[in-house]
Order: structure tokens, then sequence, then C-alpha cells
């Protein structure tokens, strides 16, 4: 049977190269649509410094998406590489979204970046226009399928297993789309993208206005990432609190973990502003709490009871102890299908067939027959996800949301009096925020996932048997593989991209007031090297 | 027939078009990265190399993506059991495939000749080496892979990676190479002029050459090679897992298709036509016609290959009872019944729009214009 | 002739919108205000850097 470390060496690879793969992202998600805000205006008013924008921002935007594209790759071979029992249990539902993810979105993303990119000159204004809002929602849309994916993990919706086919299969592609944690995610994550790229844009803007450089550019870019931001933010909290909401419901051992609830306490329950989880004791052994806040945060009332960990694990023990017969109805169907008997015991339990795979792992042989009142207490302790990291990378997102949130209100302040580049410490602060939505972002993947856990599928599919059953030495090679791989590709990434803001839109040839649609001379590649 | 097994089928041979609109597509772009470095021989001349597929490699791309994306929802357990089987040899084709971008991307960012020339070089190996996995993937297909399940339908494989490079699969991969290439000059031959455009038709008429032959050296090692053939299984039409069929392994097993339905000899047929006419009209310089019959015989081949082993889609060589077929491997009828809503709307589409890309951009790339243009590679 | 026909293709449009509008306001909530939001950010984010040329145009002429 699968090992545990090879389990454990996929799960550090896939989180690696996810998160990896999701420092470019939100970039994309966001610059697309700013882009195409500052081609809107262009477009509208006519004047050439708006495509100056356009053309600065974009070529920053196509470092950053190359990166992007690569490693957008490696998660699409890496389910079945090593997550191969995962997809074959569950392709039938979450293949779909990612298929129709290549169909409708990465060929209208794909095709028109392209013609984004070499198209200035071949296309009418109003064309490229079209063309770069196709880019923006067809990279949107990526996000919406993966997304609806990911919500399927996370809330199985529209799906059911069959023990037939021996694996869960889709029976309601609508729920699967609307599915509400698909939707709250969806919009968190996009807008998040919204947010990156406006700190992104106002950051380097700032940069220019501190060295006084480009400052035509520099002002007009700091005030429409500023009104982009502002906004963006305040959706990414609404919809981080609706998220929350779903999320509480359909996921209460995630929720007991963000918030390090131990134990359920009669309602309006006090939340923990910080504390230090034990997991080992199974209780905080320091807190800082604001008294009677956590209900009305969570259920939106003061009088529903969110449920601690003691609760959930006692809830676990009796779905385990009626999972088992599911799993051993299962065995039996795999060699017999047509087994009447064991068919009934199965349906009578298959709504807690996972939890029945849950207890497998620490049952003697994996026989979960065999499984003893011991074996079924490890498992449902296995129920609560790690508490630490995920109350603190939960805690730290937050701030950085509320943060950024106080950020673009200045921002817009100033842009609104259009004196930002009078204040200089504020220009200094925009330079220094760049790196923190990114890192917000992590934090929201990891709070996701890792609250997830011990689950790939919520209480469906255990994340231990979900694995390829390959060995060690496979995995350390992959690993290896990616680690080289991918640290060259950030250096390369990060230093064409600093060069390329440092040498900010001049080196582009574009602001001159002799630019004419691509005059030779305007491409210097000489000017680059100083 | 009942509506599954028409759904079966019916994305037996989506999978058939997706695989050959990858090999057409991506394989084209591919040829190009191969070709960069002979048909270039000054930096200006490598740069309207790739210029030419500059705007489309990346649309071109998602062929290539949605082939895994339509295999994971259509063929879950081919997916779940290829990728994970052949790791070692996955992990090489994604770790070319993802330089492809940087270098397309990156490479005339900066002006060093060390810089440049590094990221030709990858560019040759990114388009030289998925083309010889993609082949050598349909070779062991062929050939079958050593896996088996549990009773769970988890997977293992027992073979090592080394087994993946036999010389029938080295064979398979140099066909698909060699039409890469034949590809890549023909969108040379197309949008460039002068001394690139003389050795890219060189180029085409050298890999339709050696694909030619090699395409019928596997044909005839192929009517050698041990086949698999279906002895008893559950109805097309259930649902089922592959625990629950036998399968017989004989030589020469992969012909008896052909000698079942004789018109299926016009596939490999069309293969062949495709490649000596293709010769043909590069010969008389006419590229677009060349890069067409090109098209014709990635079809003939890809289909040669299909035809000689419907309904198995991956043969297992230890357990070849266990081996799978489009009817135990593929998806549920509802989600089938959706794919095929999807696809309707969304394939024309992008057919639709792929197209008026390539009209955008169509014409000659030229060296002034290149240096003129800051987006240009 | 064509002002007609095109005054057919918005009228169009705007249905569809509206058929939209409620078809996602009603099973996807979220997904609609994704829609309404991004539409919004987008030209607010567009109208404010138009102003900008607005406010330096008129602070040009009052220094001057």
């Amino acid at each position: 049977m699968i090992n545990g470390t090879v389990v454990a060496l996929s799960r550090w690879q896939f989180a690696m190269t996810a998160l990896y793969h999701f420092l470019f992202v939100p970039l994309t998600l966001g610059l697309t649509f700013l882009l195409a805000a500052m081609e809107t205006v262009y477009v509208t008013t006519g004047k050439q410094i708006y495509r100056d924008m356009a053309q600065f921002w974009g070529k920053l935007f196509l470092i950053n998406f190359a990166l992007g594209v690569s490693t957008g790759l490696t998660m699409e071979f890496e389910f079945g590489t090593n997550w191969s029992f995962y997809s074959g249990f569950v392709g039938d539902i979450f293949g779909a979204p990612l298929a129709i993810e290549g169909l409708m979105a990465f060929f209208m993303e794909s095709t028109f970046v392209g013609l984004m990119a070499f198209g200035w000159q071949r296309l009418t204004k109003v064309q490229h226009l079209i063309v770069t809002y196709l880019v923006a929602l067809g990279s949107n849309l990526s996000a919406l399928w993966i997304l609806v994916a990911n919500g399927f993990m996370q809330d199985p919706q529209g799906a059911k297993f069959n023990p037939l086919t021996m694996r869960m299969e889709l029976h309601d592609f609508p729920a699967l789309l609307f599915s509400p944690d698909a939707q709250d995610k969806f919009v968190h994550t996009s807008i998040a993208g919204y947010v990156t790229a406006s700190v992104f844009v106002l950051g380097v803007s700032a940069y220019y206005m501190l060295q006084r450089r480009h400052m035509a550019l520099a002002k007009r870019s700091f005030r429409m990432a500023a009104l982009f931001g502002v906004l963006a933010t305040a959706g990414v909290i609404t919809l981080g609190d609706a998220l929350g909401f779903v999320g509480g419901h359909a996921q209460p051992t995630k929720l007991a973990a963000m918030e390090a609830m131990w134990h359920t306490e009669a309602p309006p329950a006090p939340f923990n502003v910080a504390a230090i989880p034990s997991q080992s004791q199974q209780r905080n052994l320091w807190t800082l709490q604001i008294p009677y806040v956590l209900t009305p945060l969570i259920t939106h009332t003061t009088t529903q009871s969110v449920p601690g960990v003691d609760t959930l694990e006692a809830q676990a023990v009796q779905r385990i102890k009626n999972g088992i017969p599911a799993v051993e109805a299962l065995k039996r169907l795999s060699s017999n299908p047509n087994d009447p008997q064991a068919l009934t015991q199965f349906d009578a339990h298959q709504a807690d067939l996972g939890y029945g795979f849950l207890v497998q792992r620490y049952a003697p042989n994996q026989d979960v027959a065999l499984a003893t009142n011991a074996d079924i207490a490890k498992a449902a302790r296995d129920v609560i996800p790690q508490v630490a990291p995920i109350f603190w990378t939960f805690r730290v997102m937050v701030a950085m949301g509320l943060l950024m949130l106080a950020f673009f209100i200045a921002a817009v302040m100033f842009t609104l009096r259009n004196d930002a580049e009078k204040h200089r410490w504020f220009l200094k602060l925009a330079l220094w925020m760049i790196p923190v939505p990114f890192v917000a972002c992590e934090m929201g993947w990891l709070v996701a996932e890792l609250g997830r856990q011990p689950w790939t599928v919520y209480q469906m599919l255990p994340t231990w048997m979900a694995a390829s059953s390959h060995t060690v030495g496979y995995m350390v090679f992959s690993l290896a593989g990616f680690l080289l791989l991918y640290s060259i590709f950030i250096a390369v990434e990060m230093y064409l991209m600093v060069k390329f803001i440092r040498l900010g839109p001049s080196a582009h040839g574009r602001e001159s007031p002799a630019h004419g649609g691509g005059s030779a001379g305007t491409y210097a590649p000489a000017a680059m090297l100083k | 027939m009942e509506a599954y097994v028409i759904l079966k089928s019916l994305w037996w041979l989506l999978l058939g078009v997706l695989l050959m609109g990858l090999a057409i597509m991506v394989g084209m772009d591919m040829g190009v990265g191969t070709l960069l470095r002979f048909v270039g021989r000054t930096d200006t001349e490598r740069r309207v190399a790739l210029n030419t597929i500059g705007p489309h490699w990346d649309g071109n791309q998602v062929w290539f993506i949605l082939g895994g994306g339509a295999v994971f929802a259509a063929f879950p357990l081919i997916y779940a059991t290829a990728f994970s089987g052949l790791y070692v040899v996955m992990l090489l084709l994604l770790w070319t495939m993802i330089v492809r971008p940087l270098g397309f991307e990156y490479r005339s960012k900066l002006p060093g000749k060390n810089w440049r020339n590094a990221w030709d070089w990858l560019l040759f190996l990114s388009g030289f080496l998925p083309m010889v996995i993609y082949g050598a993937a349909v070779g062991n297909m062929l050939d079958g892979v050593p896996f088996h399940f549990d009773w769970d339908m988890n997977s293992h494989y027992t073979g090592s990676f080394i087994t993946l490079f036999n010389p029938f699969a080295i064979v398979t991969g140099l066909v698909s190479l060699s039409l890469s290439i034949y590809m890549g000059g023909a969108m040379l031959m197309g949008r460039t002029e002068g001394a690139v455009y003389e050795r890219a038709r060189k180029a085409v008429i050298g890999g339709g050459l050696v694909a030619a032959v090699l395409f019928a050296l596997a044909g005839v090692w192929v009517s050698f090679l041990p086949g698999y053939q279906l002895v008893a299984a559950p109805d097309p039409g259930a649902a089922q897992t592959p625990l629950q069929q036998t399968v017989t392994v004989a030589s020469g097993a992969w012909l008896h298709n052909f000698g079942a339905h004789p018109a299926l000899w016009l596939v490999p047929v069309l293969g062949f036509a495709g490649m000596l006419l293709g010769m043909l009209a590069a010969g008389n310089h006419k590229p677009i016609l060349t890069w067409w019959l090109g098209a014709l015989a990635w079809i003939g081949v890809i289909g040669t290959a299909g035809a000689a082993m419907f309904p198995f889609m991956m043969p297992s060589s230890s357990d070849p009872s266990q081996s799978l077929t489009v009817w135990n491997s593929v998806s549920s009828a509802h989600t089938l019944a959706w794919m095929t809503g999807w696809t309707a709307v969304f394939v024309p589409l992008v057919l639709w729009y792929t197209s008026w890309a390539f009209y955008v951009m169509r014409g000659k790339v030229k060296s002034e214009a290149i240096e003129a243009d800051e987006h240009a590679y | 002739m064509k002002t007609f026909w095109m005054f057919l293709v918005y009228l169009l449009i705007a249905l569809l919108v509206i058929v939209l509008g409620i078809i996602l306001g009603d099973i996807g909530p979220w997904y609609f205000a994704w829609l309404v939001g991004t539409v919004m950010i987008v030209l607010i984010s567009a109208a404010g850097g138009a102003l900008l040329d607005t406010q330096e145009e008129e602070q040009e002429s009052s220094r001057a």
C-alpha cells in the first residue's frame, strides 16, 4: 500500500508547485483588466499617453504571464502524475471543469494574448481593445473553472459514488458549477488578483514618482490603480466574509482550526484574536480574546452555536463506525459487482464511505473489519487539521487585507487631490507594499488547502490514499528537478522584471513625441544595456 | 445501440481529434523550435523564424493542455494510470515544455549573445524532446505497459522508466519528431523569405522522407508485435471497471481490425499520401498546400494507431486482462453528455477565432518589421 | 437602415444582459456580483484616469 513518506513528499511537491504558480496568477487576473481599463481611456479619449501605459504595463504583464503559463502546465499534469488514485476516483467530475477551462478560457486567453502583443499595428483601435478585454475575460474564466474544480474538493456538490465503477460520478452539473463554495471562492480569488495588480501598478508608479521620472504615465497609472484597488479590496473583504460564512457550514473542521476553537462554547462565543494552539494537548496555551464576537462574525446571528474540535471529533467517531460497513461492502462489490447483499449494505452506509477510508490506514492489514476502537479514535483525531498554521496564516491574510484597504483609501485621497507626489513617505510605503498582496494570496491558498486536510475531497477521499504509488526515489527526483528549474525561472523572471521596471517606459521608445507606429530605431536594445 | 455506447465511441473519436490537433498545431511550433538554429544562421534570421509563430504558439499550446484536460474528463482512468505510470517520462516532457514559454518571451528581451544562444538551445530542446516523447508514448501504448490495479482501482506501475525507451517506441518517437520538423518547415516556408525559406523547404522534404520510411518500418514492426484482444468482457454499454474482462495476447493481433474492416487500410494510405504529396508540394513552392498535406499525414498516422488498437487504449503487458479500453476507462454517461454539449459550442468558436488570429497575422515576417516592433520576440 | 440594424443589435445585447442578470442573479448571485463588480471597477478606474487629465488642464489654466 501507499508509503507515508511518498504521500508527504507528494503533498510538498503539489503545495510548492501550486504556491509557486499562484505567485504569477493573481497579477495576471488583475493586470489584464487594468490594461483593459487603460486602453478603454485611450480608445475613448484618443490620448496617446494611455496607449503608452497599456503598452508599458503590457510588457511587464507578458514577462509575468510567460511564467504563469509555464507553471500552469505543471498543474495540469500533476493531478495525474502524483495523485493518480484521486484522478481516477473523482476524474468523472473534476476533469470536466478542467477540460472546459481549456476549451472556454485558455484558448480565449492564449489566442488573444498573441494578438494583444503583436496586433498593435494590424488591428484597429477598437478591435485591439476588444482583444484586450477578451484576454482579461479569458484569464478570469480560467480562474472560474479551476475554482469550480477546487470548490468540489472543498464541498463535493452534484456528485455521487457509483459502486459499479468504484468512483464518484457527476449527477448534477449545475450544482457543481453553482456550488456556493465555488462561487465565493472564485469571486474572492479573482478580485484578490485585482488587488494584487493594483498594488503592483501603484508601487511601480510610486517608484517613478519618487524619482520624478515618467510623471505623466506614473500619475495616471497611480490614479487608476488606486481606484481599481480600493474597490477591489472592499470586494475581497466582503467575499472573504461570505466565504467564511459558507465554509463555516460546509467545512466545520476548517473553521474550528481557523479560529482555534478546541471546545464548543455557548453562543455568543469569544473570538481569539491571537493564540498559541497546541495540537497535542488540544487547547490553546495562550489566547487574546474578545468576548461574544465570534458567533456574530461567523453565523451573522448571536444564538447559533459554532462546533469546536471536541464536538467534531465525537461526530467523526460515529461516522467512522458507520463508514466501515460501506468499505467492506465495496470490497465485495469490486470482485462481484452484482452481489445484491453488498449493494444493499453499501447503499445504507455510503454517506460515510470517506470516513471508512479514513480508518483504513490504522486498521490491521488495512482491513477495516479489524479496526479497533483505538484505531477509530486515532482516525477521528485526524479529522482536525493542523490548527496552528491555519490559525496564523488566516490571521496574516486578514491583517494584510485590512492593511491594503487602509493603504488604498489613503492612495485614493492623495490622487484625487492630485498631490500624491508630495507625500514621499507614502510613495516609499507604496513601494514596500508590493510584496504584501502576493503574500496574502499565498496565505489564502494555505488556509483553504491546509484547512481541507485530512481530506483531498472533503469527507469523501482522505489525502493519505489519494497519492500515486511511487517510490521515494521518484519523488526525490521530481522534487529536485522542480526545485532546480523553478529556482532558475524565478531568478530570471525577477531579473527581467526589475530591469524593465528600472528602465521604465522609455526603454520602450514610446514617450518621445516623435512616436510613430513602429518606425525604425524605436526598439533600442543598446539603450537597455545602460 | 444504446446512447452510452455512442457517447463512449464519440469521445474516443474526439480524443483522437484532439491528439491530431495537438500534433498538428503544437508539433508545428515544436518543429520551428527544433529547426530554429538550423534554418536561422544569424540572430535576425532566428528572430524571423521565432516570430512566424510568435503570435500563435500560446494559443496552439492549449491543444496540449486541452488534450490533458479531455483525457482527465473523458477517460479518467487513463489519465490516472498513464500519467503516474510513465512518471519520469512525463516529467521530462513537462520540464522541457515549461521552458518553452520562457524561451519565446525572454529570449529577445536582452541583447547578450550568450543569453540568446542559451535560450535558442533551450527552444531546440523543448521542441525536439517533447515530440520524441509524444511519439514514444504512443509506441508504448501499442507495446503494452506493465501495470495492474488493487481492488479499489489504485494503479501500480511495475516497470522501470528505461523500458519506456524500447526500440519500437524510439521509432514511433522519431516518426513524430520528423513529422513535427516537416510541419515546422511548412510554417516557416509560409511566413519567411530568402535563405530561411530555402532551408525550411529542405527540412520539409527531409522530414517528410524520414517520416514516410519510419512509418512504414513501424507498420511492418507492428505486424510482428504482440497485439491484444478482448475475449470476454461486460457489455460495452455497461458501467464497468477493468477488473471484469479477459484479454489474450497474440503476435500480429493489432492487424485484426484491418482484417475485419479492409476499408481501414485507407487510413495509413492517407498518412503516406500526405507525406509524399506534401514533399512534392514543398518541391513546387506551395507552402500552404504543404502545410495542409502535412496535417493530413498526421491524421493518417494517429488514425492508424487508433484503428489498430480499438477498443484498447492502454493495454497492460503484465496483466493483460486489466487492460484499459474505451469501454472500461471512460467517464459516466452524464459527464460525457455534458462534455459533448460544451464541445459542440466551444470547438467551432475556437476554430473560428483561431483562424481569425492567423488571418490577422498573415503574410511574411520581415526582419525590418521585427527590429521596429518592440513586442516582437 | 444601418442605424436600425445597429439599434436591433444593441437591443438584443440589452435583452441578453437582462436575461443573464435574471438567471445568474437567481442561481449564481456571487457570479452575477462579479460581473457587475468587475465592470464597475474597470469603468470607475477608467473614468478616474480621464478625470486626472481634466484636473491637470484646470490646474494649468488657473496657474496661467
